[in-house]
């Protein structure tokens, strides 16, 4: 039997210096260059790590807009067999819980999957809470903030990283796991795996696909919206040159200001 | 309760009431960040005239039920059984939800602590509501009693506020380090306290946790101090001068999130986005570019002094005091100058200190 796996991608914008539309309050992407989301990358080598051992397939799915595309041709290039992108003008907009609503009700479409890997969080929203939603909308278990992630029988074997310990856990499939950023090294594209990834290409599925009303997804489906968006005041700090001679002084100042006490 | 379900508006916003807030328990305890909530939940549930609910699930919990009740929750409801020791996501999940459903409250706050958010976006699917990930601040409105949650976005650049006005509960995960722990001065009788003895039904069983390996436990949250070193150190030895330096200053040693990556230094040490938001007296970054997913860990530092041989370092924007110096030189000056001056006090007369001070500034 072949094992199904699905690995959940997200294209985000790659820089830092984002720009925000000013009457949507969202980002402005054509201004940024886009790239794969890097937890997505890892979650994609932890599932191509399974598939190394495990005869598998592995099919990548994606929401967003057209331009996606190079992420889930990157993807096939790394070793994915299929490539679907879930785009349609409706899905613009969404928070987590429609984006969650839309991947899962791609997934449902597949004919079976064991396995789904989501990154811990997108570099762009930051949430992590797509990849669980995903999960309780399948009605499926899951295991999140996973390193040394292997499959074998029927059951996935995975280190959970919280932030006082790492546990150690096993579940059956099917199971979402959610991969930690940097907790492997994402293999290269290879040139002639890119070039059966472009001639392969993706699909693009759209919203009746999916049975999906519009009213259910994107902006329209969500049920939180942004009321403001605000700069937050840095505080502005001096950056004062202090040199190695200078280093008593500091250390005299910084006492009597009281920023350095005695320990008792 | 799972299904491909759109997120439904409720038909009367007006029949949900109070303000629940999740209550972590870690190994039995519980946690500091639960009693953030606690902190955070109280604030709303006053502004409001409405009560804070504190949810409580695990093996054995009377004792966390008391301790919450003395921190001010007015009313708690717990679910206790063997099999609830360990944290599982879908029977915590499920209690919470028949929670949930039962009293209906207006505002659910849980940590967004790594269980804190495996369980809240499951928890907002069960009710097809909504929640905002990650607040820093958290406020409501007095007549609507709609929520504002507030959190950084784009990089923490930016702050949005977000509302959810047509969907109950309005949930939030609240950071972790950011709202204040309350005075532990309430009668727990003031509190009503009701415990369910529960059966799991094996099947939500099926997740095994086979190990759980703890960590020592650093709390960069409530340090004064934190040294914190970075991929300038070179290697893990160098981590050596910032537990020095940590020492002389009774403080507490940080890390960058690579050094932790690379293992130099365990994942608890680690300040940033991912890591621990830090708010302490004095900050100190050995080797730290600055990129900004560490500076938002540690930005709101009283002081910060760093230690970057590149001038153009980004950390520098964020210091009050920045010395180009190889660590390897910078770090045993200030312990020399720390202990010296630490010593020089002990033993010299403040007068004769004076004396020193002005000697010097009269040349
Ligand atoms: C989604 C996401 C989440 C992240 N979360 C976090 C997080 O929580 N925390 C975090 O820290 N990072 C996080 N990062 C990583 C972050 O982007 C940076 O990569 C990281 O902070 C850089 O670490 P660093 O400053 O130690 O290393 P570098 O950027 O490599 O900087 C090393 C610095 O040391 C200086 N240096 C070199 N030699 C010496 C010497 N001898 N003496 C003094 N200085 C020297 C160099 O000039 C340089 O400025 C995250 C990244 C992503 C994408
Ligand atoms: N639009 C999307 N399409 C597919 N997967 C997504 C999408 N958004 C988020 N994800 C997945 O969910 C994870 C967590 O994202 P987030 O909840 O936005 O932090 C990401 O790492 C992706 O694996």
């Amino acid at each position: 039997m072949v094992l199904e796996i699905v690995v959940m991608v997200k294209q985000v914008p790659d820089s830092q210096e984002v720009v925000i539309d000013p009457v949507t309050m969202n980002l402005n992407r054509s201004m940024t260059r886009n790239v794969t989301n890097r937890a997505d990358e890892n979650a994609l080598e932890a599932a191509l790590q399974i598939k190394d051992k495990t005869p598998a397939n592995i099919t990548v799915v994606s929401m967003g807009p057209p331009q996606a595309e190079s992420t889930m041709i990157e993807c096939l290039a790394r070793g994915a067999d299929r490539a679907i992108l879930v785009s349609d003008r409706a899905l613009g907009g969404a928070d987590t819980y429609p984006t969650g609503l839309t991947v899962a009700s791609a997934i449902s479409k597949l004919d079976h999957f064991d396995i789904i890997f989501a990154g811990e969080e997108s570099s762009d929203s930051s949430t992590g809470h797509v990849g669980p939603g995903v999960a309780e909308f399948l009605g499926i278990d899951q295991i999140t903030y996973c390193s040394k992630i292997q499959y074998e029988d029927g059951y996935v074997t995975a280190e959970r990283e919280l932030e006082d310990g790492t546990e150690v856990v096993k579940c059956p499939t099917p199971v979402l796991v959610t991969v930690l950023l940097n907790s492997n090294y994402p293999r290269r594209q290879t040139l002639r795996r890119k070039i059966d990834a472009v001639r392969k290409g993706m699909e693009v599925w759209n919203i009746e696909k999916l049975e999906l009303k519009p009213e259910w997804v994107g902006v329209r489906g969500s049920p939180t919206i942004v009321r403001r968006m605000q700069s937050i005041k840095e505080k502005q700090r001096e950056g004062k040159k202090v040199t190695l001679e200078q280093i008593p002084d500091l250390v005299k100042e910084l006492y009597e200001k009281k920023i350095i006490r005695e320990v008792h | 309760m799972t299904g491909l379900r759109y997120a439904k508006p409720v038909d009367n916003p007006n029949e949900w009431r109070n303000v629940f807030v999740y209550l972590e328990n870690g190994n039995g305890k519980l946690k500091r960040v639960a009693l953030e909530m606690i902190g955070a939940g109280k604030a709303l549930a006053e502004k409001v005239s409405e009560k804070l609910v504190g949810i409580l699930i695990g093996d054995k919990i009377e004792e966390m039920a008391r301790e919450a009740a003395a921190y001010g929750c007015d009313v708690i409801l717990g679910a206790q059984s063997p099999d609830l020791r360990q944290f599982r996501t879908i029977p915590y999940a499920n209690i919470v939800g028949e929670f949930v459903e039962a009293e209906k409250p207006n505002v659910f706050l849980i940590p967004a602590t790594r269980n804190g958010r495996d369980l809240a976006s499951r928890i907002a699917v069960k009710c097809q509501a909504g929640v905002t990930a990650d607040c820093t601040e958290l406020d409501i409105e007095k007549d609507t009693r709609i929520l504002s949650a507030h959190r950084p976005t784009y990089g923490e650049s930016m702050l949005a506020e977000i509302l959810c006005r047509k969907h109950r509960p309005q949930m939030a995960t609240a950071r972790a380090g950011i709202f204040k722990v309350p005075e532990k001065t309430q009668d727990p009788s003031a509190c009503t306290i009701t415990i369910k003895d529960v059966s799991v039904d094996k099947k939500y069983l099926a997740k095994e946790i086979l190990e759980f390996r703890p960590k020592n436990k650093v709390d960069l949250t409530a340090a004064s101090v934190v040294v914190s070193g970075g991929l300038g150190l070179g290697s893990p030895e160098g981590f050596k001068l910032i537990e020095e330096l940590a020492s002389v200053l009774g403080g507490e040693v940080g890390a960058s999130r690579p050094t932790a990556d690379l293992g130099w230094i365990s994942r608890d040490h680690q300040v940033g986005q991912t890591g621990t938001t830090v708010r302490p007296r004095l900050y100190v970054a050995v080797g730290i570019s600055g990129k900004i997913q560490h500076i938002m860990g540690m930005k709101n530092s009283e002081t910060v002094i760093s230690i970057n041989t590149d001038p153009q370092a980004e950390i520098v924007k964020y210091s009050d005091y920045f010395i180009n110096e190889d660590y390897k030189k910078a770090l045993p000056a200030l312990i020399e100058a720390i202990k010296s001056y630490k010593n020089a006090d002990n033993e010299v007369a403040p007068a004769v200190q004076n004396q020193g001070g002005l000697a010097e500034g009269s040349q």
